[in-house]
């Protein structure tokens, strides 16, 4: 039995104008430096769903133009950059972001937790992805788009004049970027905020799926980044990774874009699903049936995805047995998936259904999505694939798949989560208009191109010769996109018109049970007070918890020090550990998101010296934001958060929420290394002398380099060690010391190319191993940084031994960096001698 | 077993299965693609490929066996009925040690799915 | 710069001929004078272009019908399947019904969920699995094969090369024939960007690659015409890439093969004269006269292909005339240059001159 705080009014009234203040939004323009998870999620919506209507009038546009055969309504250039585009912004800036969206909008106050850990991550992430979205959508008003697809092979790609392939690329990197970030804050988030009580066993399945996106964003994107890297240096400065007059080879691009393109599918996917996973229970009336199986379908996609990207390569005349390898893989994740969709029939059947705009559009995306999945399991087996492939009946298939497994869940969602924004409901009738005209246009344009495609129509055709049986289904494919693109229409009609007139003020109007619908629209505190959970379905069966929750009956019902303050949970049981303060508003996340953007509009030009400039100004921005808002020592080392417990208010090392951070990221990091790594030996694989006859890097600067590195990490290992013992003048002298070891290391590790000339514009030999120790610099140059960093804060007294968050993040960053050193000088120095 | 902890409390045991099968996966594609892009310089032929990913296969499959085991005592060798929905450690525990089940036994199967092809495919060529 | 252009408007007497090629279109939109009147003759034609019959559900071929039949059977299974969730659904969201408890939906989970994808996937991908070495015997065909056609990709043609044991190699461009019966071995390479091979009706499709040698086999089984595209995106005119292919009895292949490997019987004229003249030959090959350019598609038998440009327009004096004034508009993005600013009799007497070319 739990025992409230048990305040008097005046002191509920008191908490609550502390409260408000402490979270309220910035009035005027400053409005946009608001922080808080609910404006940057609507934001982030909002941009997304802008994007989506820009990417789907190009697809007009093109549907017109494929109307009839052989029309000429817009030039064959045009085309191009319209399906390239259109690609490119309906997978990179609305399917991923308008997940990271929903997530940041929903996860707080599902989980009971007041904001996300790194709520200025997280709008740095959306500036990240508003101005990079904006760059690369713009550049077709200028008629500078890429026009090689948005799967952009080389060499078609690599040779493409202009400027548009450097647009994507470098647009993508900064928005691929936004996305890493905003998976750390979700896995941060769900493993270690959510409200005290909630264990695993209770987490809302929307949670689980978020958690495995999240993880599966770690390991999908770096790969990608690790291509562009390799791709912009090809295009930048002639390196040869993709030209195979000069040993490169434009198929590790393939693996490298696909080992991210196939999980990115699911990464859409599972989100959209997470959605159903909310809406089916609240509908059917009572908890999902088979919880555990979601756990499984969730993890299960998350693994079996990463085993899928040969089957984009299935005729590129890789081995067979490579190609059957993947099929298997294909096949099997279909096994998940199957399970995912009996958890909602089962759900629906041992329940009572209400029928409603929202089931409507769930119920309809799973008939759609279940013929993208029976379609995927045909072209999951290699032989239907080598007829399918690149044909129109793969773009039958990939939108059945991602209209119906994520589009019309989101409209779902839309429709289910819209009185969270305005307490007011969305109206049922145009709702349901606007399915049937949905459902129906999606069909008419969608399944005939299952029978073109078949018949040999290529996908990519800008137009067709009349008179080979795809005349009339182009014709009946382009109404019926029109009738969709209304019902697209209707649905933003619906959440635009003005709703003054209706009624509003309803309060969880689906009686739904889970903890998002007790969140006001006007209070922006996320929960009033933080509770404790005891159920999956706490507004279903936890009585009263509504009126308790908003009488501050629970943890941290004030603010009496003026700051953002949240709870920090166990990550299996969610016991209370510590009371966590989250960054305010604040202009430091625009300044840097925009000059760091404006890095990568300048190297888009060549405009070196700009670069330049931006470039000081983001490192000197992203520095001021973590001197002044990461890691502050407290007034006070705990605090009362009220029935009768007391936390402290600070953590350092893997119990503090920075270090998960951190170690998220190197991972994501890491993965992004092993990807160039595995270039390297690919290029191995594929030659039958793969240094093309050029002397190496020789094994003795890699080999002294090596040893330097590993002194600096012994010395920045020492530094925390010292540093704890209060032995400050050694630990300083420690970090000294490590950083000009450091730049020692990285010296050395220059030279290795250096002194033997390797000249990596001649051969992808000498370019790979360049690439690998311009890796290894730049990481060495952060973790120089990082050591000076905490020399700082310790002179300024902002580091202590007891308050030592920084030299304990610093020193995981140094674990990363010297395994990364190990392998890289490994790889370059010896790999070559044991040949 | 005393090797192994009567209880595990880690959040990390659910993913053993998924991640045997992932390296299964890669140890069968990365071994079988280095074999045919350098079979000339390499002494054997295919039929060892074969034979490498079968024995991979059992390997792999032994391991979610235990983890299947594991899991399946964590469960209470289904002695409790889910949805395990309770606010105790126990129903953390069980559901943890079902879904720990259900995942070795996709991780099962998806093993014996990508052993499939060493049965039909017999040579590298393309 | 508009992005978007007029919309052409057909005129009654092309509308009445019914098969306006690609090509007349889009010249409607050209400004130039010669283009115009060019295509002023060029409307004229009315008859369907020797396309080619494009559908992998008609197949002509061994691969290409087990993948059909395969195809079959799973578009059967699938609908059924897709009935049993939609009516499960359906029946889901119906008012009076029972509410079936937990138990029972638990089962459902598994048995509908589980257990059954796990052992028809099975099933179906020991099948597939079965089948893949069954449709590209590669061992066996590359012994076996006795004619091997090397084909190569370029912006936004097709080189072909025809090897026998012991013979010259043939080469010829944007068509290729086989015999009906035998095994054909495909070589596949690319020198510029990725393109990908395909013949729908016989078989799927393989990349050609860069720095890349891909190998095909495909089994004719009946003879006809079929349209191969290029199936992967390559650039501006990645649409108007595609050739014939044509399957032939063996005796009319073999026939045919020793023709395409004689040389040009040309006409002394003024076509020939002028071709050498504007400099043709310095990109296209016109074996037994002076023409040996490698850069564009050889040009010795092109009077008997059936289509042009790459499978982009019928092969006529029109259409050859049009190309050669202007294979920036039918091909946008084509590295051969226009030659509108000829008076238009002298593109007429090339065209002449290489439709002749049999």
């Amino acid at each position: 039995m739990i025992v409230g705080n048990d305040f008097s009014l005046r002191e509920r009234r008191a908490q609550e104008k502390r409260l408000r203040a402490v979270w309220a939004n910035p009035s005027g323009w400053r409005y946009w430096t608001s922080v808080n998870n609910f404006q940057v999620g609507l934001w982030y919506a909002s941009a997304a769903f802008a994007f989506m209507l820009f990417a789907g009038l190009l697809a007009l546009i093109m549907r017109a133009q494929l109307a009839v055969p052989e029309n000429d309504l817009i030039s064959a250039g045009f085309y191009n950059q319209a399906f390239t585009l259109h690609g490119t912004v309906m997978m990179f800036l609305f399917a991923v972001p308008i997940f990271e969206a929903v997530a940041i909008f929903l996860l707080p106050p599902m989980l009971g937790a007041r904001e996300l850990p790194f709520p200025r991550l997280g709008a740095f992430g959306f500036w990240s992805f508003f101005l990079g979205g904006v760059f690369v959508c713009g550049s077709i008003l200028f008629d500078s788009a890429p026009t090689s697809g948005w799967f952009m092979y080389p060499p078609l790609a690599t040779k493409e004049p202009g400027y548009g392939a450097d647009i994507w690329l470098l647009g993508l990197s900064f928005i691929e970027v936004a996305s890493i970030a905003a998976a750390v804050e979700i896995i941060v988030g769900i493993m270690k905020c959510r409200a005290p009580g909630m264990r695993i066993n209770l987490m809302p399945l929307f949670a689980w799926y978020l958690l495995v996106v999240a993880g599966m964003i770690l390991f999908a994107f770096p790969p990608l980044i690790a291509g562009d890297i390799l791709f912009e240096m090809e295009r930048m400065f002639d390196w040869p990774f993709f030209d195979a007059s000069r040993g490169g080879d434009p198929i590790l691009w393939q693996h490298l874009f696909w080992i991210f393109g196939h999980p990115e599918v699911y990464i859409i996917f599972l989100p959209a699903i997470a959605l159903m996973a909310m809406i089916v229970p609240t509908f059917a009336q009572r908890p999902i049936v088979g919880y555990p199986w979601i756990v499984l379908a969730a993890v299960g996609t998350g693994f079996i995805s990463f085993g899928l990207w040969v089957h984009h390569m299935f005729a590129t005349g890789l081995p067979q047995i490579s190609l059957a390898f993947f099929s298997a893989a294909s096949e099997a994740v279909a096994i998940p998936t199957g399970v995912q969709i009996f958890v909602f029939i089962a759900t629906m059947l041992a329940g009572r259904v209400i029928f409603s705009v929202p089931m409507l559009f769930g119920i309809g995306g799973i008939a759609v999505f279940v013929i993208g999945g029976l379609t995927g399991v045909m072209v999951a087996l290699a032989p239907f694939d080598w007829q399918a492939h690149d044909s129109y009946f793969i773009v039958a298939h990939l939108h059945y798949v991602l209209i119906g497994g994520m589009l019309f869940p989101i409209v779902a969602g839309i429709y289910y989560y819209y009185p969270l924004i305005d307490s007011k409901r969305l109206s049922n009738r145009l709702g349901k208009i606007a399915f049937w005209l949905m459902f129906a246009g999606f069909n008419v344009a969608f399944f005939p191109m299952h029978l073109t495609g078949l018949r040999g129509m290529p996908r990519r055709v800008f137009t067709y010769p009349a008179g080979i049986g795809w005349d009339w289904l182009n014709l009946v494919s382009t109404i019926g996109a029109y009738v969709f693109a209304a019902s697209v229409l209707v649905v933003v009609y619906d959440v635009l018109r003005p709703k003054h007139r209706q009624p509003g003020g309803e309060i969880n109007p689906w009686n739904a049970g889970t903890l998002e619908w007790i969140s006001e629209p006007e209070e922006n505190w996320g929960v009033r007070s933080i509770p404790i959970v005891e159920s999956r379905y706490p507004l279903w069966d936890q009585k009263d918890l509504v009126r308790r929750i908003n009488e501050g009956d629970f943890y941290l019902p004030d603010a009496e020090e003026g700051k953002r303050e949240g709870l920090v949970t166990s990550v299996l049981d969610a016991r209370p550990l510590q009371v966590l303060r989250v960054g305010g508003t604040s202009y430091v996340t625009i300044v840097s998101a925009a000059s760091l953007g404006m890095v990568f509009v300048a190297l888009t030009f060549h405009w070196w010296w700009t670069a330049l400039v931006f470039g000081v100004a983001a490192f000197a921005s992203i520095l001021y934001w973590l001197w002044t808002g990461t890691s502050e020592i407290p007034e006070k080392p705990q605090k009362d958060v009220g029935l009768g417990l007391t936390l402290p208010i600070y953590a350092s090392g893997p119990n503090s929420v920075g270090w998960w951070a951190m170690f998220i990221t190197m991972v994501g990091d890491g993965t992004a290394f092993a990807s160039l790594v595995f270039g390297y030996f690919f290029y191995w694989t594929i030659h039958g002398d793969f240094t093309g006859g050029l002397a190496g890097p020789g094994a003795f600067w890699p080999l002294l380099s090596l040893a330097f590195f590993a002194a600096a990490w012994g010395a920045t290992v020492a530094a925390r060690a010292l540093n704890q013992g209060n032995r400050t003048d050694l630990a300083r002298a420690s970090l000294a010391a490590g950083c000009i070891l450091t730049i020692a290391g990285s010296l050395a590790a220059f030279l290795g190319p250096w002194s033997h000339t390797m000249e990596p514009t001649a051969h992808v030999y000498a370019a790979i191993v360049w690439i690998l120790v311009i890796w290894l610099l730049c990481h060495a140059a952060v973790g120089a940084v990082m050591q000076l960093y905490c020399l700082a804060r310790s002179f300024a007294g902002r580091m202590t031994a007891e308050y030592d968050g920084d030299i304990r993040n610093v020193e995981l960053y140094w674990h990363f960096l010297v395994l990364t050193a190990v392998v890289t000088l490994l790889v370059i120095g010896l790999f070559p001698k044991v040949l | 077993m005393s090797l192994i902890p009567r209880q595990i409390e880690t959040f990390w045991t659910l993913f053993t299965a998924p991640v045997v099968w992932a390296v299964h996966f890669l140890v069968c594609y990365v071994g079988a693609a280095i074999y045919c892009a350098k079979q000339h310089e390499l002494g054997f032929g295919f039929g060892v490929v074969r034979i490498g990913i079968g024995a991979a296969t059992f390997a792999a499959l032994a391991i979610i066996l235990l983890a299947a085991w594991l899991s399946w005592r964590q469960w209470g060798f289904g002695a409790y009925a889910p949805p395990h929905d309770e606010p105790t450690r126990l129903d953390r525990n069980l559901l943890q040690g079902f879904s720990t089940l259900l995942l070795s036994g996709l991780s099962f199967v998806a093993v014996i799915y990508v052993a499939m092809p060493a049965l039909f495919v017999t040579e590298c060529l393309r | 710069m508009p992005i978007l252009r007029a919309r052409a408007r057909p005129t009654g007497a092309a509308e009445k001929g019914g098969a306006l090629t690609l090509a007349s279109r889009r010249a409607r939109n050209n400004g130039s004078q010669s283009g115009r009147r060019l295509c002023v003759a060029f409307l004229t034609v009315t008859s369907v272009p020797a396309l080619g019959q494009a559908s992998a559900l008609d197949p002509a071929g061994a691969e290409a019908s087990s993948i059909a039949t395969l195809f079959w059977a799973m578009v059967v299974g699938g609908a059924l399947l897709w009935l049993f969730v939609v009516s499960l659904m359906l029946y889901g969201i119906r008012r009076r019904r029972r509410v079936h408890d937990e138990w029972t939906a638990g089962r459902l989970i598994f048995w509908a969920g589980a257990v059954f994808p796990v052992v028809t996937l099975f099933l179906l991908l020991g099948y597939a699995l079965w089948l893949m070495p069954q449709l590209r015997p590669w061992a066996p065909a590359q012994a076996a094969a006795t004619l091997r056609i090397e084909v190569e990709g370029r912006q936004f043609w097709w080189r072909a090369v025809y090897h026998r044991p012991g013979d010259q190699p043939v080469v010829t461009a944007n068509e290729i024939r086989l015999p009906v019966g035998e095994r054909v071995e495909f070589t596949l390479t690319s020198s510029d960007v990725i393109h990908s091979f395909w013949i729908p009706p016989l078989g799927g499709k393989m990349d050609m690659i860069p720095g890349r040698t891909n190998r095909l086999s495909i089994l004719a089984t009946k003879p006809g015409t079929f349209r191969g595209p290029c199936a992967e995106f390559c650039g501006a005119s990645h649409a108007l890439m595609a050739f014939s292919a044509i399957s032939m009895e063996p005796e009319a292949f073999r026939s045919w093969l020793a023709a395409e490997a004689g040389p040009a019987r040309p006409q002394p004229s003024d076509g020939a004269r002028l071709f050498v003249e504007n400099g043709c030959g310095a990109c296209h090959t016109i074996r037994g006269t002076a023409a040996s350019g490698e850069v564009g598609p050889d040009l010795t038998h092109v009077g008997s292909r059936l289509m042009i440009g790459a499978g982009t327009l019928p092969n006529t004096e029109e259409a050859i005339a049009r190309f050669i004034a202007e294979p920036d508009v039918v091909k946008p993005g084509s590295t051969m240059p226009p030659f509108r600013m000829l008076p238009e009799t002298e593109i007429r007497a090339m065209a002449a001159y290489l439709k002749a070319l049999q």
